[in-house]
């Protein structure tokens, strides 16, 4: 079963030593797994360690105990063939444009380089401003080339911790609509981390509903809706209920 | 918060205040000898502090001063009278913004710098000299300079443009036949010449004593010759006071001028009895609070060889200064030509026969220590 | 007392009152002008209540000045300008804070970068460093006049000594202080090494670099005049000595507004650095600063965003044209 899937999490903990108040348990006990082009969201107030799980499945922090691995094989550190997409972006602001997207293939010969770079620019919708540098360009805009830059690279998995949560609403609905797009247009895996219900139920085909303190997961809800999803369908709804009692807040003011 | 800083702040300012006077107190200073340099502080001559006139009189360290801290120190254990307070400055610039700017009264002071101030505008006047001769030329001691010819295209060091070391060095060279520039010369504070030509940074220096000894005595310079071989009677400095003093405290200035002129003639009235006063003045002169001088080296320059300076026939002559100032006007040092009563009042200079000498030794001499620094 | 400064400060602070009531642009110099203005009529006053009376002889009274005013200063300082020595002694003060500054800059650099990204680097010399940081160059004259004598040699020494401290410091802050999102996104792509240090390390730390280089070139004009003053024989320190030992206070504060000025020069063009694609993102941008003038300004950013955003609303881009 595991070598189908793309990412396997088994039995993960994560505590953070602490010298006074005694050991932080951030995750405890985490069981997950992907299938290779699946869009998996984990859902989870703040604290519940989601950003955590994150960082330890893409290799940027070890667990406790417990092990993660991607296609069979022990995830040691952060790899091309998983990429962040970041809530701060992390694009290089003293390069442009075209030279952030380009920065995952910079070992390829110019020609072939030009050509993807290209593409990614035109899909993500930045057409024109290649030379431009992220100081110039908006919220939006500079997500558009994180999230251009990781494509490039073409990675088998890709990581997204909130990467909508500094834009404006209007935004971030245009943004959902163009990553999902993105999504079926090149088909890889997405592992996307949300506070927001609406979000993780347009998005994804799976969301991981989490716990805080410590961090566990409560339930793993699938969501059979078709794309384009209607947001007034009663399964929508539905689900939209569930989701909100699993996470314990009242959601008629 | 914000307030707690500030008064935690205000606190350590002020504790500052407080450490710094105390401990500036607690500077040690020879018993029984008021600390002339500490303004404030107690003397254990009450006399000397109540009810008596202060009037302070600026000094250099160096020989041609010599008259200053002695003076000081007679006034000082005197039961009454004026007291003189001497203050130290340690370049000519300085004390000569301190004149302009009127924060000092009168001063020892280079005359040809006395000069040229006057020649500026500021309203100052000459009216006693400091000593004679007292200003050798020194040469590195292994260096290959050993006639006045030897110096051209070398660097040597001098108090200031404005200075008599700067006339003779120009005077010699014209008459050795060079131009101008055969022979650097750079203008450097006195106490830093002996250790500039130590660095090799400098050829030779001319400058008053001590500041020549120190090198002779540390064997890092010998004496090329001495300027009074050269311009007999050499003329170095002089005290000068405002105008403004002369003609509104007159009676001061004389008291003043009268002090100095007796303890030059107290310098050398034992000369030929083995100069105890000279010893004494060496010893007094050197202290911290004076000098801040080896005794010996001061000691050396003032009685190894007795004609190396000489305390008396001070009263400015005239003959002398007109001749100093044609060689300004031909040096282009100062452009105009003043006469000679236009910056020196020899009015006060007393007639010698006329003072008596206070003593013999000076007080409270017996328990000093030589002074190494 | 005359009265021509009095009318002058009457006059800028005229200026001063009315400029809040003139929309913008106002014209560039307007505003700093008035300010010279009115330190030139204070400094004059200020001489005049510096001088004081003295009766000469013939009974006259002569005003004597302690402090020279602004005019004198100006004649004070025709003859170094019209035979060329101040021109050529500050160019001798510029080239050696050139080159000492260049110095500083070519060593400081590497070296604070290497402190700022190797931690055992930042354990084993930043003590020393931050020891060595606040003796003040001006200390270390007597050291250099051993070691160098009296020659370029020693100033240089002492410009780039004191320019290396801050250029050292501000670097190593800098490393230190790249968010590590960047490094992050870096180690993401498979860069490490040298190769993480040169495409993002360096390129992160460069605006805190410039601002660093621009407080040591400060640090370094300030310096060159105390270390000329150590018996060199050329430059604008050893102009303001000699007009001192000359008796020539016109030709010291004209000196002073010299250096003053050239500082003022040294300082744009490092500033020009700043302007760089590559290092802008570094810098506060003029619209973004919290000033009064924010509110006026926040409308013409809403322009650039509403450019920006119809670009985007174009079918295409955004939604599936219909």
């Amino acid at each position: 079963m595991s070598a189908t899937q793309k990412v396997v999490v088994r039995g993960v903990n994560k505590i953070f030593p602490r010298k006074k108040e005694g050991d932080l348990v951030v995750l405890e006990n985490i069981d997950l797994s992907v299938a290779p082009h699946e869009f998996v969201c984990l859902l989870g107030p703040s604290g519940c360690g989601k950003s955590t799980l994150l960082n330890l499945i893409g290799g940027f922090d070890r667990p406790t105990s417990g092990t993660v691995e991607i296609e069979g094989q022990a995830v040691l550190g952060p790899d091309p063939r998983r990429v962040f997409v970041f809530q701060e972006y992390g694009i290089f602001p003293w390069a442009s444009v075209w030279d952030n997207v380009a920065l995952g293939l910079r070992n390829l010969p110019k020609g072939e380089q030009h050509q993807i770079v290209q593409h990614y620019i035109d899909l993500v919708g930045l057409k024109g401003f290649e030379k431009t540098y992220p100081g110039e360009l908006s919220g939006g805009m500079k997500q558009r080339v994180a999230v251009a830059r990781a494509l490039a690279v073409k990675p088998d998995i890709i990581f997204m911790d909130e990467p909508f949560g500094a834009l404006d609403s209007l935004t971030r609905l245009q943004m959902r609509v163009e990553l999902l797009r993105i999504w079926q247009q090149e088909k890889m895996t997405i592992l996307f981390v949300t506070h927001d219900v609406d979000e993780a139920l347009q998005l994804a085909d799976r969301i991981v509903v989490m716990s805080p303190r410590p961090g566990r997961i409560a339930e793993i809800a699938s969501v059979r809706l078709p794309h384009p999803r209607d947001l007034g369908s009663s399964e929508y709804g539905k689900l939209k209920n569930r989701l909100y009692e699993l996470l314990g807040v009242s959601h008629s003011i | 918060m914000k307030l707690k800083l500030l008064i935690a702040a205000v606190a350590i300012i002020v504790g500052l205040y407080f450490l710094k006077s105390y401990l500036d107190k607690k500077k040690e200073y020879i018993p029984d000898v008021p600390a002339a340099a500490v303004p404030g502080a107690k003397s254990e001559h009450p006399e000397a502090v109540k009810e008596r006139q202060h009037f302070i009189v600026g000094f250099l360290p160096v020989t041609c001063h010599l008259t200053c801290p002695v003076t000081s120190w007679i006034t000082e254990h005197n039961n009454t009278g004026s007291v003189f307070e001497s203050q130290k400055f340690t370049d000519f610039p300085s004390m000569k913004e301190a004149l302009i700017a009127r924060k000092i009264d009168a001063t020892f002071m280079n005359m040809p710098l006395a000069m040229k101030l006057v020649a500026d505008g500021t309203p100052v006047k000459i009216v006693y000299l400091g000593h004679r001769d007292g200003t050798t030329v020194m040469v590195g001691i292994d260096s290959d300079i050993h006639k006045f010819e030897d110096l051209k295209g070398k660097i040597v060091a001098i108090p200031g443009r404005f200075s008599n070391q700067n006339i003779l060095m120009l005077k010699m060279m014209k008459e050795h036949g060079m131009k101008e520039g055969d022979i650097t010369l750079k203008e450097l504070p006195p106490p830093e010449h002996p250790s500039a030509l130590a660095a090799k940074a400098i050829d030779a220096y001319i400058i008053g004593e001590p500041h020549a000894a120190v090198a002779e005595l540390n064997h890092s310079g010998r004496v090329l010759f001495k300027a009074g071989e050269m311009w007999p009677n050499f003329i170095s400095c002089g005290l000068v006071v405002r105008q403004e003093v002369i003609d509104n405290n007159r009676a001061m200035v004389e008291e003043l001028v009268k002090g100095i002129a007796s303890s030059g003639k107290w310098l050398d009235s034992d000369l030929d009895k083995g100069a105890q006063h000279r010893h004494d003045a060496a010893l007094v002169a050197s202290q911290k609070m004076f000098y801040n001088q080896k005794t010996a080296v001061l000691d050396y320059v003032l009685t190894k060889d007795i004609t190396r300076v000489k305390y008396t026939d001070l009263k400015p002559p005239k003959d002398r200064f007109d001749e100093m100032m044609d060689l300004f006007n031909e040096f282009k040092l100062i452009p105009k030509h003043l006469n000679f009563e236009e910056y020196a009042d020899v009015s006060f200079a007393p007639d010698l026969e006329t003072i008596a000498l206070p003593f013999d030794r000076l007080p409270g001499v017996e328990g000093i220590k030589p002074n190494v620094p | 007392m005359s009265n021509w400064p009095f009318i002058v400060a009457g006059a800028a602070i005229l200026t001063f009152l009315l400029a809040r009531r003139l929309r913008d642009p106002l014209p560039k110099v307007l505003l700093p002008l008035a300010v010279a203005a009115l330190f030139v009529a204070c400094w004059h006053v200020t001489c005049e209540l510096m001088t004081y009376p003295y009766k000469q002889p013939d009974g006259t009274i002569r005003w004597v000045e302690t402090f020279p005013n602004p005019w004198e200063t100006v004649l004070g300082m025709r003859e170094p300008i019209q035979d060329g020595t101040l021109l050529r002694f500050a160019v001798a003060s510029v080239y050696r804070v050139a080159v000492g500054f260049g110095i500083a800059a070519a060593i400081g650099i590497p070296v604070g970068l290497c402190i700022g990204w190797f931690s055992r680097g930042a354990q084993a010399l930043n003590p020393l460093i931050q020891a060595m940081r606040p003796i003040s160059p001006i200390a270390w004259i007597p050291l250099a006049v051993l070691w160098f004598g009296v020659k370029d040699s020693a100033a240089i020494f002492l410009i780039a000594l004191a320019s290396f401290f801050p250029i050292v410091t501000g670097t190593m802050t800098a490393v230190r202080s790249i968010p590590v999102v960047f490094v992050r996104s870096a180690q993401n792509f498979g860069l490490e090494g040298f190769e993480l240090f040169r495409r993002v390390v360096f390129p992160a730390a460069m605006p805190q670099i410039i601002t660093s280089l621009r407080m040591a070139l400060g640090i370094a004009w300030m310096v060159i005049v105390a270390a000329e003053m150590i018996a060199v024989d050329s430059g604008l320190g050893y102009l303001i000595m000699d007009a001192r030992n000359a008796n020539n206070y016109e030709r010291v504060v004209g000196s002073m507004i010299t250096i003053g000025l050239i500082g003022v020069g040294l300082d744009f063009l490092i500033r020009r650095l700043e302007k760089f694609d590559e290092v802008r993102w570094g810098f506060p941008n003029e619209r973004e600063l919290v000033t009064s003038d924010s509110l006026r300004i926040a409308l013409g950013q809403e322009k650039v965003k509403t450019a920006i955003w119809g670009n985007l609303m174009r079918p295409g881009t955004f939604f599936r044209a219909r």
